[in-house]
């Protein structure tokens, strides 16, 4: 009996091992498991888009699963840990990066996708824009969306403020302070309305370039030093603390974020930080508000005596195909993949994501966007956002750092030293 | 006779070993539930502790022997992750226990069916409403116009004044304190009820006869019968306080600090999700294993000293 007993145990402790097997062989039809993040909009055109695609293809069913983005970048991660990854998935290149360095995706073949070879591929796009998928020459990414920041401005609020807002917008980060001790209203220290706030969780895409206009860098261009030039990272991590409820009271990471507040127009919030996608979720939520015209969008501020004249990082969502898929379900997610980015256009339009080939933005649909040309000299201002094995690390430090001193009461002098030691110790491992 | 005892003493072993097979046959679903999901795992993030092992590497997991004990022992940020996990075992469980007791005793005292059902239903209603929700709700309520601001400046007639629950490093950890304790004190409480329904109600009356007043009787009889239920609740609501991760990542979610409220289980999932570096995060799950396990055992040696039975 207790041999019995012993033969059980150790069969239940292997069954996990069993189901957690690799790939396996497909025949016949193929089922495409396709996961993505919520965004009403796309999910509308891109059901569309699986219909026709498998009525051309009837062999090919889609299976295509949405989640909240924070969510989804666990899910796919915990799925690829258990080698039961996703045939296809998007994530923001800062999290995705690690899985075209651990060799969990696809590499492209430009001629399943109707191309002559890599070079016409990259041809298509704008220059840089597939450099972050690239390694080794390979291609491992198409661009489902490339974004940056620009600063949305809702004229009504400035107007009550007894401010002209074609004029009187912010150009530098001291104008945002200024200018949003004139918008605030505050019952006692409670921010009934902010100026502005920021984006919190984006530490990579916008504050780190703050930190570069002041001369800073997250790694010095040897990749041997990790948080360069302190008296940057000072005067960032300062502001940043002036801008919070122990200093200024200006704004808080605890507060409603604000890009979700500006399409309400409910006298919440006067600016926010946020991309083009922005307009086609102003029209979708609140047309009243989009057809009135009383919102502008302006560019990414800078420091006064800024020593680099940065935008905001752009940043793109890349739609990726798993190594571990096989073959044919590969050139099928790819076939697919190429399929969808074929009606850029039609993504601009209706979903108001840019998917930067180089006849989209010479396009007169790109053009007649509201404001595009503001956000293309941003992209001109501006840089990839950082991407690396540790990029999500890394942004995890700064945020300590910004909340060490907004909310912890931890001097800038104290945030930067633990910043320092703990980028430079990641850094080393690297 | 002598052969007759004997087939008698085979006869006993027998049964004994048919009613031993039941047993096992009814335990087995619960070994192989165990084996599956606690022992498989426990004994796999042992393993795990002693590699560097990325999530998504498909090369070999280099084999560092105790290199990420070391490391963790020498890391700040693991080290406030623990004094994080002891202020808020520490700061709720003992409250819990206590204001747990207190309530179910008065529950004891209300004599009416209806009225006591009502008050054990609102009591324990927070329990069964999921971590996740539990803490949005809280979210809204902790936000600068949420209502915590709003009854506090009332009550205290301050107006304007924003207690900062999440964006402040003390208030933040009052505050997923609270969200426990308002979640989990029913759950106690309904275990409370029914150790004090356990304590025979003669032993009360011949008290009250011997002329013990109310507070006598709860110090000399009450508190001392109620010890293997005071016990096992304070053993269930330490380990709970010790796993906690809901609330606090969700306040991390909604914008608070996480330094103040990195407990172990929320450093655990940075290290092996988000940093996916599920090597180092097992061997943080397996310190908090040890740590459960000592607490558990230092509960019952104190505990085992001072049995009372009736």
């Amino acid at each position: 009996m207790k041999k019995s007993i012993i033969v059980l145990m150790i069969l239940a402790l292997m069954v996990p091992a069993l189901f957690a097997q690799g790939a396996q062989e497909q025949q016949g039809p193929i089922t495409l498991k396709f996961w993505t993040h919520e965004d009403p909009n796309r999910t509308r055109i891109e059901e569309k888009y699986i219909l026709e695609f498998e009525a051309a293809n009837p062999n090919i069913t889609i299976e295509r699963t949405t989640q909240a983005s924070t969510k989804l970048i666990e899910l796919v991660q915990t799925a690829f840990a258990a080698n039961a990854g996703p045939d296809i998935f998007n994530l923001s290149i800062e999290d995705e990066f690690a899985y075209i360095a651990n060799g969990r995706v696809a590499p492209i073949d430009p001629k399943v996708i109707g191309y002559a070879n890599t070079k016409a591929l990259l041809d298509t796009y704008m220059d840089g824009i597939l450099d972050p998928v690239t390694m080794d020459g390979k291609i491992y990414g198409l661009p489902l969306e490339l974004t940056n920041w620009c600063i949305f401005i809702n004229k009504n609020v400035f107007k009550s403020a007894g401010l002209d807002p074609e004029k009187d917008y912010p150009k530098t980060w001291e104008d945002m302070v200024k200018i949003s001790q004139k918008l605030v209203i505050r019952q006692g220290d409670i921010l009934v309305r902010r100026g502005f706030d920021f984006r919190y969780p984006y530490y990579l895409v916008a504050f780190l370039p703050m930190v570069e206009q002041l001369g800073g860098q997250l790694i010095s261009d040897d990749g041997k030093t990790a948080i360069v030039n302190d008296a940057a990272w000072l005067k960032f991590l300062t502001y940043m603390q002036q801008w919070g409820p122990s200093g200024l009271n200006l704004g808080s990471p605890t507060y409603k974020n604000a890009r979700s507040l500006f399409n309400k127009n409910n006298n919440d919030i006067g600016m926010a930080t946020t991309g083009l996608y922005q307009i086609g979720r102003i029209k979708a939520e609140n047309p009243t508000f989009y057809d009135s015209k009383e919102w502008m969008v302006v560019p990414f501020p800078v420091f006064e005596g800024a020593v680099k004249d940065v935008a905001a990082s752009f940043y793109g969502h890349y739609y990726m195909v798993n190594a571990q898929s096989n073959k044919a379900t590969q050139d099928a997610a790819w076939k697919f993949i190429a399929f969808m980015l074929s009606h850029a256009e039609e993504y601009l339009t209706e979903v108001s994501l840019i998917q930067p080939t180089k006849a989209l933005m010479a396009s007169a649909a790109y053009k007649n966007v509201p404001y595009s040309e503001v956000f293309t000299k941003d992209f001109e201002r501006g840089h990839i956002v950082y991407y690396g094995k540790s990029s999500s690390e890394f942004q995890t430090l700064i945020r300590s750092a910004v909340e060490s001193v907004m909310l912890s009461g931890v001097t800038p002098e104290k945030a930067l030293a633990t910043l320092k030691t703990a980028a430079q110790e990641l850094l080393d491992e690297q | 006779m002598k052969p007759n005892s004997l087939t008698h003493k085979r006869k006993y072993i027998g049964i004994e070993r048919i009613q031993a097979r039941w047993g096992i046959a009814f335990v087995i679903p619960a070994i192989l539930f165990f084996s599956l999901f606690s022992f498989y795992p426990i004994l796999n993030a042992l393993y795990t502790s002693l590699f560097d092992k990325r999530v998504l590497s498909l090369l070999p997991p280099t084999f560092m022997g105790l290199g990420n004990y070391i490391y963790l022992f020498k890391s700040a940020d693991f080290w406030n992750s623990v004094r994080a996990t002891f202020v808020f075992t520490f700061g709720t469980f003992m409250p819990m226990v206590v204001v747990s007791l207190a309530f179910a005793v008065f529950l004891s005292l209300v004599k009416n069916k209806k009225v006591r059902g009502m008050f054990q239903i609102a009591y324990y209603t927070p329990a069964v409403i999921s971590s996740v929700v539990a803490a949005a709700i809280w979210l809204l309520i902790f936000d600068p116009r949420g209502l915590g601001n709003q009854w506090v400046n009332f009550i205290l007639n301050t107006p304007g004044v924003d207690n900062k629950w999440l964006a402040d490093a003390t208030m933040v950890q009052l505050s997923t304190m609270i969200v426990y304790f308002w979640k989990y004190i029913g759950y106690f409480i309904i275990l409370f009820v029914t150790g004090l329904s356990t304590i025979p109600s003669s032993i009360y009356e011949a008290a009250t006869i011997d002329g013990a007043n109310p507070w006598q009787s709860f110090w000399r009889i009450t508190m001392p019968l109620l010890k293997p239920t005071v016990v096992l609740v304070s053993i269930m609501a330490m380990l709970q306080c010790l796993k906690t991760f809901g609330t606090q990542y969700l306040f991390v979610q909604g914008g608070a600090p996480r330094a103040p409220i990195n407990v172990i289980t929320l450093n655990i999932y940075t290290t092996g999700i988000r940093n996916q570096r599920i090597g180092r995060a097992s061997a943080m799950s397996i310190i908090l294993f040890i740590i459960m396990l000592i607490f558990t055992w230092v509960q019952f040696r104190t505990s085992k000293s001072e049995e009372v039975e009736y």
